[in-house]
């Protein structure tokens, strides 16, 4: 089974009791299969579908401080969107476990895993706890609360295992007995909860300044004894499941060896190849793999330092303004002050998910031999690989604000909205594009500038280059607009959305609206409506899809009074491309913001045939699942009223994420939409909305 | 202050002169033909097609860019004269 999934069963073994969750690649696939056993009643535990990664490190929190198992999974932008939280949680002394399926963060964009994301968490007080198999990840899983709650730790761990080479990767993987699990694995039993029915005490926010050295310090010293409790907890292990790693780190052919390669993760599993590899040829090294970095395993590795006489360290991340990678660091400062005088390297490779092969960890096996004899000027190395490049694009007489051919779906709708998008407002637009499935498909195919933002601000993003261009005189003459989707609009994307409506930025905010987060494969959003399967509602035994009703953001965003607002679909173009150009009217004439959310039908989320988009897309306002209706100054208008609208079942059955509705749950959705229509159609007998 | 653009170093740009098509023809397993005499040259499938594709001739009637056309079949289901036909690729 892949990495993620041994996470998931590590979970429900280790029943966790509150689980929540927000998706990103490449850890998606742990909360995907955590909502497949909680759907199908395999796993007992409160499943939060989260709004973004701030609030599902904050739900975590709270939940672990009331007493409860927790459990999440995160990585990149997600990590580092959950910081503050992240250092919350060690004060509060919440024995969370998160897994941490590595990827870039920022800087140049990938998916692809190196330690980037978990290098700025490193220092916070967490443990963290790296692996190198998907056995590992099961068995740490199980560990790694054994550890943290044990009252002499009461820490956050993170789990990080590589995205993509574990998380994604299949692997023979032994899965312990529920029973034997139970034995070894008591629940857990907060010394201090926040439930008021267990404790009268709990830890504290703030404490004097006059003692945050001395806390600092204990807290050091909780580090420390943490050590002895991970190797109580491995041997323990061992002799109940069969399986050790030796704890802080694990040695491999280290017994006579007078050099060092040190590894952490995945790349582990092909440096002891290398290594096996120099053996041969009579060289005498050994390879550490870290499996601890915090605490930083200084015992084990001074040991070895003083066996050795050169020491070569793989980093999978720079530490930028040092010069050189994470362990690197750690490793030369355990040793300056032991008089311990051998030669350190450090190898950087494998960044932003390059594979690091044998042969070049046995190139740096090579080199850290030879540093024996030879102390090497420079001992910082880049493990660099020649680009081949990217193919050229096609030359094409397209007239449209777009280029032809993208890497989006056959049938995908989001092209459509683009090009008429842009084809509206014309090539002096600045795109501004929290990630999303287009940001990746069409952000390189136009021919204005499209920039990719950040998820949680995307409006606070575009108010900055709108501000920018007010500074310099040039806001009549340059638009604004956002390309968003419905997560960054309805969801995580909200408070930031709803500062710059507030504060009236004269920007346009277009959302693309496909009911779901289809970029990271389709996971329920505020947009989602109601039964609709997705990979975190699925259907099971006990879930029949998603159980709530859709945000209506049409009236959230009519609740900020602003100039615009406007529903609209790919079906209907004339009538979106009107109100393109109302929004352009607004916003020119420094109104405020103009809202936008069109429909969008995906044909990979929503399993219909690729050729269906547009039909879909209009039996959803021919049915009154989407009513197309416009806000202009308060005057509420519906802007496509059928005389009669079609029975919502035609709408939903060409649709396989609706096939499991029986005829009570389709009557169900049939009478929301009748009461939504009836009350569009009275306010739009009313005209202007009363707060306006 | 150095203001010169010749001292910048390692940044990456995304450069609007350097864009341009993606091919994708060989994503296709069905492929639109437009039966021209039925064409009215009402411009829906330029408006539908997801890869803008398809572009207008002088007349008006439309022509496929099969460089960039995966065969999603929106053209062909949004016809009004259902003039475009859906062709399995290997059957030519």
């Amino acid at each position: 089974m892949p990495g993620n999934k041994a996470i998931a069963h590590g979970a429900r073994l280790a029943r966790v009791e509150v689980v929540p969750a927000f998706p990103i690649t490449p850890q998606t696939t742990i909360i995907e299969y955590i909502s497949d056993f909680v759907a199908d009643g395999k796993m007992k535990t409160e499943y939060i579908h989260t709004e973004g990664e701030h609030s599902c490190m904050a739900a975590a929190l709270g939940a672990s401080m009331t007493g409860a198992r927790t459990f999440t999974a995160t990585c990149s932008q997600g990590l580092a969107y959950m910081h503050e939280i992240v250092a919350q949680a060690t004060s509060y002394r919440a024995p969370i476990v998160m897994a941490v399926a590595n990827r870039t963060l920022g800087w140049y964009w990938s998916l692809g895993p190196d330690y980037s994301d978990i290098m700025p968490e490193m220092n916070l007080g967490w443990l963290v706890n790296f692996v190198e198999t998907n056995q590992e990840c099961l068995d740490m899983m199980l560990m790694n609360y054994k550890i943290a709650e044990d009252y002499r730790v009461l820490l956050p761990t993170m789990l990080s295992l590589d995205g993509f080479f574990l998380s994604y990767s299949q692997e023979r993987v032994y899965m312990p007995d529920q029973e034997k699990v139970d034995a070894w694995l008591p629940p857990y039993k907060a010394p201090y909860s926040l439930d008021p029915t267990e404790s009268d005490s709990w830890p504290a926010a703030g404490i004097p300044t006059q003692l945050h050295t001395t806390y600092r310090k204990i807290h050091e010293e909780v580090m420390e004894d943490s050590k002895k409790v991970i190797a109580e907890v491995d041997a323990s292990f061992a002799k109940t499941f069969g399986r050790s790693y030796g704890g802080m780190v694990e040695k491999y052919r280290c017994d006579d060896a007078d050099s060092l390669l040190v590894t952490m993760g995945s790349m582990t599993t092909a440096a002891r190849r290398a290594v096996d590899k120099l053996r041969k040829e009579g060289e005498n090294i050994g390879l550490l793999k870290l499996r601890f970095l915090r605490p930083f395993p200084n015992e084990e590795l001074i040991e070895l330092a003083e066996q050795v006489d050169s020491i070569g360290v793989v980093d999978r991340v720079v530490m930028h303004g040092t010069g050189g990678g994470m362990a690197f660091q750690d490793v030369k400062s355990t040793l300056y002050n032991t008089g311990i005088k051998v030669p350190v390297q450090n190898f950087i490779a494998g960044l932003g998910g390059e594979d690091i092969p044998i042969d070049d960890l046995y190139a740096m096996g090579k080199k850290t031999l030879s540093a024996r004899t030879v102390r090497p000027v420079n001992p910082v190395h880049y493990i660099e690989h020649k680009f081949p490049g990217m193919p050229a694009p096609q030359k094409t007489n397209s007239s449209t604000c777009m280029h032809p051919g993208s890497d989006g779906c056959a049938g995908c709708g989001a092209s459509i909205i683009a090009r008429t998008l842009l084809n509206t407002l014309g090539e002096k637009t600045i795109v501004v594009n929290p990630p999303n499935c287009s940001g990746v498909n069409y952000g390189q195919s136009v021919k204005t500038p499209w920039v990719l933002a950040n998820f949680a601000a995307g409006a606070a993003f575009q108010t900055g280059v709108y501000r920018a261009l007010k500074a310099k005189g040039k806001e009549r003459q340059v638009y604004t607009t956002s390309y968003a989707g419905d997560g960054g609009t309805y969801d995580i994307g909200l408070q930031a959305l709803s500062g710059a409506a507030e504060r009236g930025e004269s920007i346009i905010w277009l959302c693309y609206d496909n009911e779901a987060y289809m970029n990271t494969g389709i996971q329920r959003s505020g947009s989602t409506p109601q039964f609709a399967a997705t990979s975190t509602t699925p259907v099971g035994s006990v879930w029949k899809g998603k159980s709530q009703r859709r945000k209506n953001m049409l009236m959230i965003m009519a609740a900020h009074r602003i100039p615009y607002i406007a529903t609209a679909s790919l079906a209907y173009i004339p009538d979106l491309k009107r109100k393109i150009q109302k929004a352009m009217e607004v916003t020119r004439n420094g109104e405020g913001l103009a809202y936008l959310q069109v429909h969008q039908p995906c044909t990979t989320g929503w399993y219909y045939d690729p050729s269906k988009t547009v039909e879909i897309g209009r039996l959803a306002v021919q049915t009154g699942a989407w009513p197309i209706a416009e806000i202009d100054h308060g005057e509420f208008k519906l802007n496509i009223k059928p005389k009669e609208l079609k029975p919502v079942k035609e709408y939903l059955d060409p649709q396989r994420r609706f096939r499991h509705l029986d005829t009570e749950l389709v009557e169900i959705i049939q009478g929301h939409i009748q009461d939504d229509w009836d009350s569009y159609l009275s306010m739009d007998a009313q005209g202007k909305l009363p707060w306006y | 202050m150095v203001q010169d653009k010749s001292v910048i170093k390692g940044i990456v740009l995304s450069d609007l002169k350097n864009m341009g098509g993606k091919y994708v023809a060989n994503w296709r397993v069905f492929k639109p033909e437009i039966n021209l005499d039925e064409c009215i040259a009402c411009g829906l499938c330029t408006t539908y097609c997801p890869e803008a594709a398809i572009d207008p001739r002088e007349d008006k009637k439309p022509v496929i860019d099969y460089r960039f056309c995966k065969g999603c079949g929106v053209c062909a289901n949004e016809c009004p004269k259902t003039a475009i036909a859906m062709k399995k690729e290997d059957e030519e």
